[in-house]
């Protein structure tokens, strides 16, 4: 029954029920320092449903329309996880938007609501539904700050969303059309007794791809990414680089391996299309990032870069026959940590950028002096980004690399390898900058506790995932686990 | 009984990182006391563990002393640890060197909190990389030397120290990302990062020519050994590094390439490093030569001496491509025996250059009579660089020399090594000729207050002559132990 | 032979829009005709998701739900789009993109 399956999306709901809580809330109180607690409360509610849920492998509820496996519920998790540290990074962040911060913590959940549902999707309708949910909240973030650049990165970010994710709906029309189906296994059905498609179909597998290119930032839809992230209120330009990726690799990892990943002439297709897009992702990411003045934008080209390390563990995971669960496991793990340590990389730009007031490299000179802290935290995630020890950043290209070695992607690997190397060009300038030179200024940074625990926890992660990832490659081979394979 | 002596040898100098960075503000003389110890008892653990290394004739081609948990099971990588008596030599050498630089550093006044953490956590991954029986941890350990030390030179360095810090990460990470993805190739072809496991069987693959597979490791070596023509950052490097960094970084970081270049590329691909043992040994040669010619044209002493150990270094490739037992023995003395005079060298250099702020040798002259024990220190690592008999340098590289000539491995030995022996009379030349302009000619009125070296520098110069000597004197307390490290290695050859 | 209009024809007419409405989108600077650019390519879709549903599968209406959605969402972007050009409007008095370049594209 209906409602009966209503208990399947209650982690949703119950973050609807804050969000509109909130809403509320805002209208009657003075003291909005209430407003952040109850959001941490309703993500945290939200996680206790979801975990609640783990263990429920593979069951799809609605008429096939979402599916709670293992898979899914993790990327919740993520998602989750992420939205409270971003929460708690933005305590001081959300005074510039003076009246309007019950609507800016009410958006941001209903953008992780759609990113949630997202992450669960198994239909094209629900996937296009919950995309937009969570893109539209996210075109009203972009824009929060109302000034001039704000609203421009808002404007673009509408504009270049709108086109991919029209892009995405003719794809998804095509497939539907040929396959006569909008369920991802009903799909995947039909390819199991099909030996060739038309090209009708290919155009939709490769217009579908394209439009989430656009969401993961992959060439050539990542003309998006820099704008945004200079533009956006920091928090946000955090949450879109972890959140918001990792739902898009989550779905298009379960769009590929549900819907497309059978039988291996099918697979083999999109495998060697992901290949190249991934050389060419983390190259152009990695050389323009040479050149950036502002922190936000470098990071944005950096995202783009790490989304091409990404697309390398997809392509691998193409390249597999039967869906290589070690492969996917690798792209899970990735995500992880590459979202603790973003998020960490950003809560301590939020932090130093409260303070200064300005998001230019030059001014993080002397940084180490000013805040040793801040900086020490901001020079571990950059290691981690440039993938050294001993942070997660390693041993995540260790495990995606391997996957890709293993079929026989080298040629692809090296390129990845030599990008890690121009990457450390562009990070270890940035931490060069914060430790020696001078500052302009003797005023110490700091930050308020919010911030310093999320920042802190980060830290702890980064390090503990790059000293003993046993425990984390277990969980993440556990959310391997995904409906219909 | 297991005591885990290795995990205590690695991760000592970690719980002191962790101690002093916990220490709320703590003062100069804590932390560099808190380093001292830490450093000095993973040095005491090391000798003994040398001493109780099994040295009967049925412990050769056995790892001793190991230690193997499942760390990531998902890519079968183990936290894999032992030594044979190829690296035995090498990690006691490293925490000797741990408590020198202390040591040595012990006037620092600039951050010494952060300093000393780098200085500890040097140590900590140098060690590992000699204790790592995992391609995966070997990896990791590599890689983690790189951050103290882009720290140590860009922080605490001098003159271009940006650029020198920027270079040395560039280099050291185009190599290691080579080395990444040979790891990952061998993993695909056997199946395992176990480096015992590895150099037992005979590689095949359709995958990836083996000689890419040899190269793409081989790189990230020759690039830390250095090899010419890829040893452009070390001068660089050495030469704006503080004086303790120097000390590590041509005590025991190069020889993390001759060490990987045994333990990797000649072990896992025998056939391979025999093919192209030619090429390798004319780079050697060449290194050995231009290295030599160079040093010649140097005034700045640290330049000096960097590229003196691109010279020397050059011997130590030539014994391990010789490939022979005797040659290969010999190229491991020669990494122990360079370590120890180099790190002198450089310690020496450090303490000239903080009495009398320059290392330009058109500046100094005539220092031997305000500086007596200085100059006889100096004066015995200069003499030991050249090979005098006595000392270890003679030992290693005489070694070296009639492993490398008796080779028949390859064609053409006895000129390489003909060649290569040139180096040593120009090391000779130099050193003389360098020890002469510093201290022996006319006396500078300027340096007439100048100091000669204190208590704590004698103690860590005087350690530094005792190993010399030792060895020069005794060389079958190490010779025993690396022949029992490379005797599998030379019959892997077939030699 | 009599002419009828059959499944290619929709779908043909649905790609002509569809690429009008993205050539639309590239080339216009007006940030109102992007956007009605934007509206073609969503409505282009929506032909050929209802071609499909009564050519395909005439007893299901998966189709035409689908492009129900479509419509919705869009309205939905579309409102909180100009929005956004509303309050770009208030500080620059222009809807033209050639002046929305603070940030580089």
């Amino acid at each position: 029954m209906l409602i009966d399956e209503m208990k399947y999306i209650t982690p949703e709901i119950s973050l609807l029920c804050f969000a509109l809580l909130i809403v509320v809330v805002d209208l009657f109180v003075t003291r909005k320092g209430v407003l952040p607690i109850l959001s941490v409360i309703g993500a945290l509610v939200a996680a206790f449903f979801t975990v609640g849920l783990w263990g429920n492998g593979g069951i799809s509820a609605f008429n096939n329309m979402i599916a709670i496996d293992q898979f899914g519920l993790f990327f919740k998790l993520l998602i989750l996880a992420s939205l409270v540290l971003v929460v708690m990074a933005s305590n001081k962040y959300v005074l510039k938007f003076e009246k309007f911060q019950g609507e800016y913590y009410a958006v941001l959940m209903l953008s992780a609501i759609g990113l949630m549902l997202l992450v669960s999707a198994v239909n094209l309708i629900t996937i296009y539904v919950s995309l937009e949910l969570s893109s539209i909240s996210l075109y009203a973030l972009v824009s929060f700050l109302k000034d001039k650049a704000s609203s421009e990165a808002g404007l673009k970010y509408l504009i270049l969303g709108a086109v991919a994710s029209a892009i995405l709906l003719y794809g998804m029309a095509l497939t539907f059309g040929l396959t006569g189906s909008t369920g991802l296994t009903a799909i995947a059905d039909y390819f199991r007794t099909s030996s060739t498609a038309s090209p009708l179909l290919l155009t939709g597998l490769v217009l579908i791809i394209a439009g989430f290119g656009f969401k993961i930032a992959s060439v050539p839809f990542q003309l998006w990414v820099p704008d945004v992230y200079e533009g956006a209120p920091t928090p946000i330009t955090a949450y879109l680089s972890v959140a918001s990726k990792a739902a898009g690799f989550a779905v298009i990892t379960r769009i590929l391996m549900t819907a497309f990943g059978q039988p291996d002439w099918l697979h083999a297709e999109w495998a060697i299309i992901i290949a190249v897009l991934a050389a060419l992702t983390m190259t152009v990411g990695n050389v323009t990032a040479l050149v950036q003045t502002n922190i936000k934008r470098l990071f944005g080209y950096s995202s783009i870069a790490q989304a091409g390390y990404l697309m390398v563990g997809l392509a691998a995971m193409g390249m597999a026959t039967q869906g290589n669960a070690d492969i996917r496991s690798g792209i899970i793990f990735f995500l992880f940590s590459y979202t603790l340590t973003n998020l960490g990389a950003f809560i301590a730009i939020i932090a130093i950028s409260n303070k200064i007031d300005s998001d230019q490299i030059a001014d993080y000179t002397g940084m180490g002096k000013r805040s040793p802290l801040l900086a020490g935290a901001l020079t571990l995630f950059l290691v981690s980004l440039t993938g050294l020890p001993p942070t997660a950043g390693l041993i995540a290209k260790i495990y995606i690399f391997n996957g890709a070695v293993d079929q026989g992607l080298l040629w692809l690997v090296v390129i990845a390898v030599i990008n890690s190397v121009i990457s450390a060009f562009y990070y270890f300038r940035v931490v060069k900058v914060m430790w020696m030179g001078e500052p302009a200024s003797q005023d110490k940074v700091t930050s308020s506790w919010p911030e310093w625990t999320a920042l802190a926890v980060c830290c702890i992660m980064v390090v503990i995932i790059g000293v003993a990832p046993g425990a984390f490659v277990g969980l993440t081979q556990a959310a391997v686990k995904m409906f219909g394979i | 009984m297991n005591l885990n002596l290795l995990s205590w040898i690695i991760f000592l100098p970690i719980i002191g990182i962790i101690v002093i960075a916990v220490l709320p503000k703590p003062g100069q003389k804590t932390v560099k006391w808190i380093a001292l110890s830490f450093a000095l008892a993973s040095f005491l653990i090391s000798i003994a563990m040398f001493w109780m290394f099994d040295r009967s004739g049925s412990a050769i081609g056995h790892m001793q002393f190991e230690e193997k948990i499942a760390w990531i099971p998902a890519i079968n990588a183990y936290y894999h640890l032992g030594v044979d008596g190829l690296s035995i030599p090498l990690v006691i050498l490293m925490t000797f060197l741990g408590v020198v630089s202390v040591l040595v550093s012990w006037k620092i006044q600039l951050r010494p909190k952060e300093y000393f953490i780098w200085i500890l956590l040097l140590e900590s991954s140098i060690l590992g990389v000699f204790c790592s029986l995992d391609l995966i941890l070997f990896f990791l350990f590599w890689e983690l030397e790189l951050i103290p030390m882009y720290f140590l030179i860009s922080i605490w360095g001098s003159g271009r120290k940006e650029y020198a810090a920027n270079k040395y990460l560039i280099y050291t990470l185009v190599g290691s990302s080579f080395m990444l993805a040979g790891i990952l190739s061998t993993y695909f072809i056997t199946h395992t990062f176990d480096l015992t496991a590895l150099a037992g069987i005979s590689i095949t693959s359709s995958f990836i020519p083996l000689t890419v597979l040899f190269f793409l490791l081989i790189v990230g070596f020759a690039i830390k050994l250095p090899v010419f023509p890829l040893h452009t950052w070390l001068p660089d490097a050495h030469t704006n590094a503080p004086t303790a960094a120097s000390v590590i970084l041509a005590g025991a970081l190069l020889k993390m390439g001759g060490y990987g270049m045994i333990r990797l590329c000649v072990s896992m691909l025998p056939q391979i490093a025999v093919q192209y043992a030619p090429v390798m040994c004319t780079l050697a040669v060449i290194g050995v030569v231009y290295g030599a010619a160079v040093t010649m044209r140097q005034t700045d002493l640290k330049r000096l001496i960097a590229y003196s150990s691109v010279s020397h270094m050059g011997y130590v490739l030539l014994g391990i491509f010789a490939l022979n037992q005797v040659s290969l023995a010999g190229a491991s003395l020669q990494m122990f025996s360079h370590g120890v005079i180099t790190g002198l060298l450089f310690a020496m250099v450090g303490l000239v250059y903080d009495k009398t702020h320059t290392r330009d040798l058109n500046n100094l002259s005539g220092l031997a009579r305000q500086m007596p024990i200085i100059v006889v220190v100096f004066s015995i690592a200069g003499l030991a660089s050249l090979g005098l008999p006595g000392t270890v340098g003679f030992i290693a590289e005489f070694i070296t020399f009639a492993g490398s000539f008796a080779s028949i491995t390859i064609a053409g030995m006895k000129i390489f090594t003909l060649i290569a022996v040139t180096g040593v009379v120009v090391t000779a030349g130099y050193m003389l000729w360098m020890l002469q302009r510093v201290f022996y000619g006319y006396p500078l009125d300027k340096y007439n207050g100048v100091k000669d070296a204190d208590a704590v520098e004698m103690i860590s110069t005087f350690s530094f002559v005792a190993v010399i000597m030792a060895v020069g004197i005794y060389p079958a307390v190490l010779t025993n132990v690396i022949n029992m490290g490379v005797a599998p290695i030379a019959r892997l050859i077939g030699m | 032979m009599m002419f009828s209009v059959g499944l290619d024809h929709y779908l043909i007419l649905s790609a002509i829009l569809f690429c009008i409405g993205l050539v639309g989108v590239i080339t216009q600077r007006n940030v109102i005709k992007l956007i009605m650019c934007l509206e073609i390519m969503l409505n282009a879709v929506n032909i050929t998701l209802i071609a499909f549903s009564q050519y395909i599968t005439p007893t299901l209406l998966t189709g035409q739900i689908f492009a129900i959605f479509v419509m919705v969402v869009a309205a939905a972007e579309v409102a909180v789009g100009i929005a956004i050009v509303f309050s770009i409007y208030r500080s620059r008095e222009s809807v033209d993109m050639e002046n929305f370049n603070i940030l580089k594209w």
